[in-house]
């Protein structure tokens, strides 16, 4: 997961935790992380997901109505 | 290499050291004991200054304070982070920094100082260390309940520099000290108001923390929430740093006492130096930082974190006008009682902020 992930950033730490566990009843490769220090965000905690899997995360944070800053590739 | 630097976790490491031993140096310069940094007395003295409250032994202008914030802003400035932004529940931002300084003038420290008590000897501190966890604990059971403030919008850049402003403000009536015939400036003649490091100092060691803090996102509560909630150490990293630095810098200075009774401004009371500390460290949960935390934020733009501070400083003036805030002696007379009523506030915010109303309303 090293070398191939992004980050989606979002405005709270309840939004993060929320699309966690939506994230997970998808059997996704999933990860809550601090914020990476070169990335500024309001909450400091974000969600790391593998590359391949942003449609889904994407698809997750619209079907779930979720608020989120951006997603960063790292 | 340098930008290497400043996201490793030698980085978060060097700032809690730099922290630690400045406020063992800065107590050795004049700052009272145990309180070489303290977000929430500092910020206590300086409603006492402005004649908020008429504690007479705790007013004067903590310079700490105002370099936190310029600090905050030369490095969101330099890095291009100042971002001015607002509208995420302010004045229950308001009532969350109202209650968590009376939280901690109940215990007597604000969870920087909670450490820096810890490093100096003070046992009575572990009671409100075991209080802060415990408060970001149940804060932490909001948070997982879907608990946030909403968020906030990008706004115009004035608003994103009144906190700079406001405390330019108040670097210059430390300056210029003038005399008014209320009585205000008010600057302690005795007490722990009246002892202080010189202005120039003070302010430039805090400026150097808050470009620190800025960088890294130092923080006390933040620390102890990622390691419950996620796992990660790297923000724990900083404090325990900041903690043995503060200890060996004490030793070293000779500034190490240790045991329970006649600790400096501290009190015996067990019971209300932890339940002080659980009231703040519930507030700072969910208002998603320490106090130190939010001066930071309110350098680099965040409006939000700006009114949670005013609510700490008013906080403080009510603190002391109406016996909430404890002395050596024990709490005060309404101390108790208003941190039970602070809790059942913060329970009220945790509860209808959060699912768990949504929930039932659906059902």
């Amino acid at each position: 997961m090293k070398d191939n992930y992004s980050v989606v950033i979002f405005y709270s730490t309840s939004a993060a935790i929320r699309t966690e566990s939506l994230a997970k009843k998808q059997g996704l490769a999933i990860k809550l992380i601090p914020v990476p220090r070169h990335l500024s965000s309001d909450c400091g905690i974000c969600l790391q997901f593998n590359n391949e899997d942003k449609p889904k995360i994407e698809k997750i944070l619209q079907d779930g109505k979720v608020e989120y800053e951006n997603i960063y590739k790292i | 290499m340098w930008k290497q630097f400043f996201i490793s976790r030698k980085f978060i490491i060097f700032t809690g050291i730099f922290i630690g031993i400045s406020a063992a140096v800065l107590q050795k310069l004049g700052n009272p004991a145990n309180m070489g940094i303290c977000v929430a007395c500092m910020e206590r003295d300086i409603a006492g200054a402005l004649g908020l409250h008429r504690a007479a032994v705790v007013q004067y202008i903590r310079p700490e304070i105002i370099g936190f914030v310029f600090g905050s802003l030369i490095a969101a400035l330099v890095f291009k982070e100042f971002k001015a932004r607002s509208g995420s529940a302010p004045l229950i931002r308001f009532v969350l920094g109202f209650l968590a300084m009376i939280g901690a003038l109940v215990f007597l420290g604000c969870p920087w100082r909670t450490l820096l008590r810890l490093a100096g000897g003070d046992g009575n501190a572990l009671f409100g260390l075991a209080g802060l966890i415990t408060g970001i604990w149940v804060g932490i059971l909001f948070i997982k309940s879907g608990y946030n403030l909403g968020r906030n919008q990008r706004t115009y850049p004035l608003v994103g520099w009144i906190m700079p402003l406001i405390m330019m403000g108040l670097f210059l009536l430390l300056l210029f000290r003038p005399q008014l015939p209320s009585g205000a400036v008010f600057f302690s003649s005795q007490g722990p108001g009246s002892q202080n490091a010189p202005i120039f100092i003070a302010l430039l060691v805090a400026m150097v923390i808050g470009f620190l803090a800025q960088r890294t996102r130092f923080c006390t509560v933040a620390a102890v929430r990622d390691v419950i909630l996620i796992k990660d150490t790297y923000l724990f990293t900083g404090v325990i740093s900041l903690l043995l630095a503060a200890l060996v810098s004490n030793l070293i200075l000779k500034q190490f006492h240790s045991g329970f009774q006649g600790q400096p401004i501290a009190h015996i009371n067990q019971l209300w130096n932890f339940g002080g500390m659980v009231l703040a460290g519930l507030a700072f949960t969910l208002a998603g930082g320490c106090p130190g935390r939010q001066l930071f934020l309110s350098g680099e733009g965040d409006a939000d974190a700006a009114v949670f501070v005013l609510g700490m400083i008013v906080g403080a003036g009510f603190a002391h006008n109406f016996a909430m805030a404890s002395s050596a002696q024990g709490p005060g007379l309404w101390g108790p009682a208003s941190v039970i009523i602070g809790l059942i506030i913060c329970l009220i915010i945790g509860f209808s902020m959060s699912d768990l109303m949504k929930k039932k309303k659906e059902a």
